[in-house]
């Protein structure tokens, strides 16, 4: 295991753990690719997560990038929201977050940003990945090297645009507890705290770069660690949870439950919808079907797309930015137009804060307000040979139902729906089988026999 | 424009190249990893000179070093001499100074120093060498990564008191010297200000003392690049004028009527008021004059002969214990008592001091030196002839005494020539001295005419 090689390189950037695959000159490499991509000018934005590797990375990407005769403004230790925030406040040509977001402490990543602070879209992540792989980048003469400067005013910055969209001071009579694994967001909420007088209680918000409390992920299990059992006592209005960068968030109840990540993409819609011109929701095929039933009722549309980061990009590329309302996936990443579709955990909170506000309910009320839908989701491992014909077969199979074959295979019935693909990081398959109700979906285990009989 | 392998040259004494698509990034970068790995996870001092590709090479050597498990002191813009004598102080396992030295404003390098502060040995440059090309570095997990911190105060500061100990600083200070400088915007500009006028006291009239901004002559100081220090002298009637290069290790002093001293007798005052401290051994390279050997021997001191480069000088000093030695056309004073180091700090406070003690001028004490000509000069020559073209002058001179361990030199009783290829350009360095002009001008002659033959 000690000499495994951990990297990835993709149109999402490059991955990996450090000293163990994604190596100094890797680095220096993919961020010289980045600064001979770039067409336009302007300087390139800079930001990192805590993690103690961050500073050598930091190091590289600002070697090349002044190498190539950029100018390169670092806003030091911020969440990727302020990154992509400061790109556009700027007017900057770019900008790299370097943090590996939810991955565990040893991983670290580079992640690019257009002007705008937008993502790259599949077309331009491929030409920035050719670009790094041909190693034929464009470093600049003597004479024409880029400078490096700070720009310490960054949070602030964001935290103004968020006071602008959201009322702040009316959001802070809410008692709010957060555990910030660690990371950044613990530097947004207490500048929150200070200058809007907010009452988030923080846990785990010493920022740190080698010993997160526990996994930065944020999935149920790691709600339930720490954050969730301190809601009661503490007496507090609902509980978030951030991964390092976040860009990521889950959330609990008052009553200490977990908020399903499923509702998380309705809920949002639900407040969102009535509020904006935008009537289209765009999410991947795995999410729920509350989603469509919430949208349907303000008079909108579910766009559904292939699932993974990457195809929700490019979606939200091919509409006018009016037209959508938010874009998100079942994992409580959420993009919203007034926040130009950035991931931007804070800003979600924050959207539930308002919604609660509105509504004069606690959060368990509101959740249990909408549809009863039951979710199961499995994997399994599968040699990939097999699933052209598991599909084909399932497809026969299920021809009453509603057949979308763009991402594996996704069939839907009035009240139930199924969804199977191999997976794009690990080699399983997924499998997501939801109805509408109490009671769990029987098709689920059916569907679970059918791919382990293959195996 | 120099040719392609040129612009680029990674050999054992480090990598040097026109910065942009020959001098990368990554590769300033995988040299430090391999330094990194070389010296061993600890603290490591990099600092830089003033050209505008510095802060980018920084960062990509502070990027390999860490990824090498290292921890970076970074020192910021400073002199070669000041980088070394830090690293050496300051317990670290090595140091790098980012810098060409006297090569022009498109180039830079890397310049790797040991935990004590000096070059490393052959040996040890040729095993750092391998381990650069085989790629197989060290590699800091994020629980190992270590992290930059700064000090652009005390190195500066302990340069300055350690070459202090070594004149009376009393003495010169009540002379109130009125010294004219030409820092060439280097990275002694700020330094070498402070020096003069705060810690000597002199009445400082300096030009190029900017290290925002490029160098305004050839980097090189040289009797040719310096007009205008020379001019500086004359129209700020100052007692004495001093050079530097863009690092800060070469010194050239322009006496108070506006001449530019030889290099070989700057390193000859600089030879006597050492020996005079203490006598001991002194080592210079071949090509240095044979006015070293005179105040050597009228101190009853030996002299000692290396090849030419300032690694190979430093070598033979720790070997035998030298009091002073350098290299005298590259305006090179290593007093091992401040540093094993080229240092133009050491060689301004020397001249001062003695001058302060004598009441001499520069060219008085140029003057009573024993008088030699020179003439330095170089010719191309075809691959693989090097050989031949060296067997055919030692045939040519049989007369002559001879010295194979740098190229070839001829020596006689009036005179000497040194003939050696050059480490990075097709193309043989010639030097010859004699105690007469016509003497030289025969030597030089006849060994130019065989070599074209």
């Amino acid at each position: 295991m000690k000499t495994e090689q951990i990297l990835r390189i993709s149109h999402v950037g490059l991955r990996g753990v450090v000293g163990k695959g994604l190596s100094a000159s890797r680095i220096i490499d993919f961020a010289s690719a980045f600064a001979t991509f770039l067409s336009n000018d302007g300087p390139v934005v800079l930001g990192r997560d805590p993690r103690a590797s961050g500073i050598m990375l930091r190091e590289g990407v600002v070697s090349a990038l002044m190498a190539c005769g950029r100018d390169v403004i670092d806003l030091g230790v911020v969440s990727t929201p302020v990154v992509q925030h400061a790109i556009q406040r700027l007017d900057a040509a770019g900008g790299i977050s370097i943090g590996a977001s939810h991955n565990t402490a040893e991983w670290n990543a580079l992640r690019f940003f257009g002007p705008r602070g937008t993502y790259l879209s599949t077309a331009e992540a491929g030409e920035l990945l050719d670009i790094y792989h041909l190693k034929k980048f464009s470093y600049s003469e003597w004479d024409h090297i880029g400078a490096l400067r700070y720009d310490d005013t960054a949070v602030d910055k964001y935290l103004d645009d968020l006071a602008r969209l959201y009322d702040l001071p009316a959001l802070s009579k809410f008692r709010v507890v957060v555990d910030c694994c660690n990371g950044t967001s613990s530097l947004l909420l207490r500048r929150m705290n200070e200058r809007f007088g907010c009452s988030f209680i923080l846990i785990n918000e010493k920022v740190e770069g080698v010993a997160f409390a526990h996994e930065p992920n944020t999935t149920a299990a790691t709600l339930a660690l720490q954050l969730a059992p301190l809601i009661k006592p503490l007496q507090a209005d609902a509980g978030f949870l951030f991964d390092v960068d976040s860009d990521r968030v889950a959330i609990a109840a008052e009553d200490g439950v977990p908020v399903s990540e499923e509702i998380v993409l309705p809920l949002l819609a639900d407040y969102l919808l009535p509020r904006g011109e935008g009537k289209l929701v765009i999410t991947n095929f795995s999410s729920t079907a509350l989603l469509d039933e919430v949208v349907a009722r303000h008079g909108g549309r579910v766009v559904r797309v292939p699932v993974g980061r990457q195809a929700a990009i490019d979606a939200l590329a091919g509409y006018r930015p009016e037209q959508i309302a938010l874009a998100g996936e079942g994992t409580g990443a959420v993009m919203m137009p007034q926040f130009r579709f950035v991931y931007d955990g804070i800003a979600s909170m924050l959207t539930v804060l308002s919604m609660m506000k509105e509504r004069g309910e606690k959060l368990s009320q509101i959740v249990a307000s909408y549809p009863k839908y039951t979710i199961l989701k499995g994997q399994l491992p599968l040699a990939s040979h097999h699933i052209p014909a598991l599909l084909a077969d399932l497809q026969k199979r299920f021809a009453d139902g509603r057949i979308n074959t763009s991402d594996g295979l996704r069939v839907d019935w009035p009240d139930k729906w199924f969804h199977i693909r191999v997976s794009q990081t690990e080699p399983v398959v997924r499998v997501i089988c939801e109805q509408r109700g109490e009671n769990p979906p029987a098709l689920y285990e059916f569907l679970m026999d059918q791919v382990r009989s293959l195996g | 424009m120099p040719q392609r392998e040129h612009l680029l040259k990674i050999g054992v004494s480090g990598v040097r190249g026109v910065v942009g698509e020959f001098l990368t990034p990554a590769l300033a970068c995988e040299f430090a990893q391999a330094f990194g790995t070389y010296v061993g996870r600890g603290r490591v001092v990099v600092g830089r000179d003033t050209r505008t590709s510095g802060p980018s090479l920084q960062h990509a050597v502070a990027c390999g070093l860490l990824s090498a498990g290292c921890e970076v002191i970074d020192v910021g813009v400073l002199p070669t001499p000041t980088i070394q004598m830090f690293a050496g102080q300051s317990r670290a396992k090595g140091g790098i100074a980012l810098t060409a030295s006297h090569n022009p404003p498109e180039y830079n390098a890397l310049k790797l120093f040991n935990g004590e502060g000096l070059f490393f040995n052959q040996y040890e440059r040729s095993e750092l060498i391998d381990l650069y090309h085989q790629s197989d570095f060290y590699q800091a997990s994020n629980a190992e990564m270590r992290k930059i911190s700064s000090d652009y105060v005390t190195p500066m500061q302990m340069h300055i008191d350690r070459v202090l100990k070594h004149v009376d600083v009393e003495r010169i200070r009540n002379r109130r010297f009125r010294i004219a400088l030409d820092g060439v915007n280097g990275a002694g500009s700020v330094m070498s200000c402070k020096f003069l006028r705060e810690h000597l006291k002199a009445d400082l009239h300096a030009i190029s003392v900017d290290p925002t901004k490029v160098f305004p002559r050839i980097a090189e100081p040289r009797p040719d690049t310096l007009g205008d220090l020379a001019a500086l002298v004359k129209s700020t009637h100052a007692d004495i004028g001093f050079a530097q290069d863009p690092d800060g290790d070469r010194l050239a002093v322009c006496d108070e009527n506006g001449i530019v001293l030889d290099n070989d007798d700057v390193l000859a005052l600089a030879v006597d008021r050492a020996l005079t401290l203490k006598p001991g051994n002194v080592v210079v390279n071949l090509t240095t004059s044979s006015v070293i050997d005179d105040i050597a021997a009228a101190h009853g001191c030996r002299v000692y002969r290396t090849p030419v480069g300032e690694a190979n000088v430093v070598e033979t000093m720790q070997a035998v214990g030298a009091v002073i030695g350098g290299e005298g056309s590259n305006g090179g004073i290593i007093f091992p008592a401040v540093h094993l180091c080229r240092d133009s700090y050491l060689g301004m406070a020397m001249l001062l001091d003695l001058m302060a003690e004598t009441g001499a001028t520069v060219s008085e004490l140029a003057g009573r030196l024993p008088r030699y000509y020179r003439r330095l000069g170089k010719v191309t020559f075809g691959h693989g002839m090097l050989g031949s073209l060296m067997q055919g002058l030692e045939e040519n001179f049989p007369d002559a005494a001879t010295d194979r361990s740098d190229g070839l030199k001829l020596i006689w009783p009036e005179g000497w020539i040194h003939v050696r290829a050059s480490n990075t350009e097709p193309l043989l360095r010639i030097a010859a001295e004699a105690k007469s002009q016509a003497k030289m001008a025969e030597l030089y002659g006849s060994v130019t005419k065989l070599l074209a033959g």
